[in-house]
């Protein structure tokens, strides 16, 4: 598979994700508003919207709290500004992203902001000391393909999706538990019986959905990344850096997982299989080898066993 | 009378669809638009920057006449090339001409120690790496849109309706290093 068709897959699939997500959200306000009562459906659609517009609105300075990144002098990160401005050239972005430095050993990045104009790129001390230029220019290109695709646009969205739906089931089920019986309507038992099943779920579902789109934008970030610099080689070489290493991220906060290039928490290694399969459906991102596998397979080379052992950025440019 | 409506609903569905291929075209176009000015605005860039880099070198090499005039040569060559072919062969002589003028800085501890020559050059090589990410993007919005152009049934209106292929900025990928040959001071 060329990285051309990775990416028009990749597409279509979150799509039916997105589809999916909004198909939820009208089970959910349809279940409350069938076993309760048809306004407060409603008031659940309306409120949930309400809600949906605030935490848009006030998503980026969420995000920079949540991830403790922060801006620095500009004399400082020139080097790392520069790298990313050719990215955000080659990937045709019509402003480049401004860099934030996260102070953390582990290395990691993320990509935030609701649109490519006001995006800015997270990065850990730990990645600059690390990486080499030619991978951390990988990792950088993997970012701005985060912002280039709109992925950080419908990673928030999914987000705040994910986070209303859990929001009204819960109110919903608490309604119907505690105090909905007397506005119960006829033939109230099975639609009942089945709005508590599908109302105690529908936050399962979402977060599901959420983690999915998430693992999917991760492989079309990476294919992404490999197209702007012409270079899949140094993607897989970049993951394999981070998969030799062991540090995870301190503030590492599980809202905010899956806009890192990596998961910043929990580590997975291998595939899991039978019973173990299903929790992997809750990861955020996919297996770091699986991820390698599909750069090896779409590039056409074998990631030689030994890392090169280049300089890393920090050291080359002189950073602390 | 039946088959009236359908002809007609045939017709109505063909401008539809002759409507949404001919906006995705103009899309497309418009995105190399857009790749070429990325790339001009690097160009420009590094026009402004060489006569400044002349005049620098000059201050210390005032004989080295042959590599300026090189120099002077391929920037007054990129600033008259008005199609992206022409450009990017007046980009890669230009930037083999730099490359010859930085070896002969080489020879100059004076020059090589300056504020100003390290700027510039520094500079010039931000410029450089700029310029060809900018081609990268503008080369695949290009193949994009006469990929666009050459399929069918675009290929039979395409020249009628006012698209006409895109160049290429410079043909194969990302140029090879120049070939830095030193030229020793006589």
């Amino acid at each position: 598979m060329t990285l051309q068709q990775q990416i028009r897959r990749n597409r279509l699939k979150s799509g039916i994700v997105i589809f999916g997500f909004v198909l939820l959200l009208g089970v959910v306000a349809g279940l409350i508003g069938a076993a309760l009562d048809l306004r407060l459906g409603i008031v659940a659609l309306v409120g949930a919207g309400l809600y949906a517009i605030f935490a848009m609105i006030s998503s980026r300075a969420m995000v920079a709290r949540m991830t403790h990144a922060v801006e620095l002098d500009p004399d400082q990160l020139r080097p790392l500004r520069r790298l990313v401005e050719n990215v955000s050239i080659a990937a045709g972005l019509p402003t480049t992203p401004e860099v934030r430095i996260v102070d953390d050993p582990s290395p990691n990045a993320f990509a935030a902001g609701l649109r490519p104009g006001t995006s800015y790129l997270g990065v850990t001390t730990g990645l600059l000391r690390v990486m080499p230029k030619r991978e951390l220019e990988a990792v950088l290109g993997h970012e701005i393909s985060h912002v280039r695709n709109r992925d950080t646009y419908l990673m928030t969205m999914a987000t705040i999706f994910a986070g209303v739906i859990a929001l009204i089931a819960d109110i919903g089920f608490r309604m119907l538990l505690y105090g909905g019986g007397r506005s119960r309507r006829g033939g109230g038992a099975l639609v009942a019986v089945l709005a508590v099943v599908g109302l105690l779920l529908a936050p399962y579902a979402a977060l599901l959905l959420r983690m999915s789109l998430s693992r999917r934008r991760e492989f079309l970030a990476d294919a992404g990344s490999a197209e702007l610099l012409n270079d899949a080689e140094a993607m897989a070489l970049a993951l394999r850096r981070l998969q030799l290493d062991t540090t995870t991220i301190a503030y590492a906060d599980a809202s905010v997982a899956h806009l890192w290039v990596e998961s910043p928490t929990s580590r997975v290694e291998t595939e899991r299989r039978g019973v173990l399969a299903l929790s992997s459906l809750f990861d955020t991102h996919p297996p770091l080898e699986a991820r390698i596998a599909a750069l090896e397979e779409s590039g056409g080379f074998r990631l030689p066993e030994q890392l090169p052992s280049d300089e890393p950025f920090a050291a080359e440019v002189g950073l602390a | 009378m039946i088959w009236l409506w359908i002809i007609l609903g045939g017709l109505a569905l063909l401008i539809l669809l002759f409507g949404l291929g001919y906006n995705r075209l103009v899309r497309l176009r418009n995105e190399a638009d857009t790749g070429w000015s990325n790339i001009d605005v690097q160009l420009q860039r590094r026009t402004d920057l060489i006569p400044n880099l002349v005049e620098t070198v000059r201050g210390y090499a005032a004989h080295e006449r042959g590599v300026f005039e090189e120099v002077t040569k391929a920037r007054t060559a990129l600033q008259q090339a008005s199609t992206p072919g022409a450009a990017g062969e007046a980009n890669d002589m230009l930037t083999a001409a730099l490359g010859r003028l930085f070896a002969v800085a080489e020879a100059y501890p004076d020059l090589k120690a300056s504020e100003n020559f390290l700027r510039l050059q520094d500079e010039l090589t931000d410029t450089e790496d700029k310029i060809s990410a900018a081609r990268r993007y503008y080369n695949s919005t290009v193949m994009h849109y006469n990929n666009g152009i050459q399929s069918l049934p675009w290929v039979l209106v395409a020249r009628p309706l006012g698209f006409q292929e895109k160049e290429y900025f410079s043909a194969e990928g990302d140029t090879a290093l120049p070939q830095v040959s030193f030229t020793p001071a006589t």
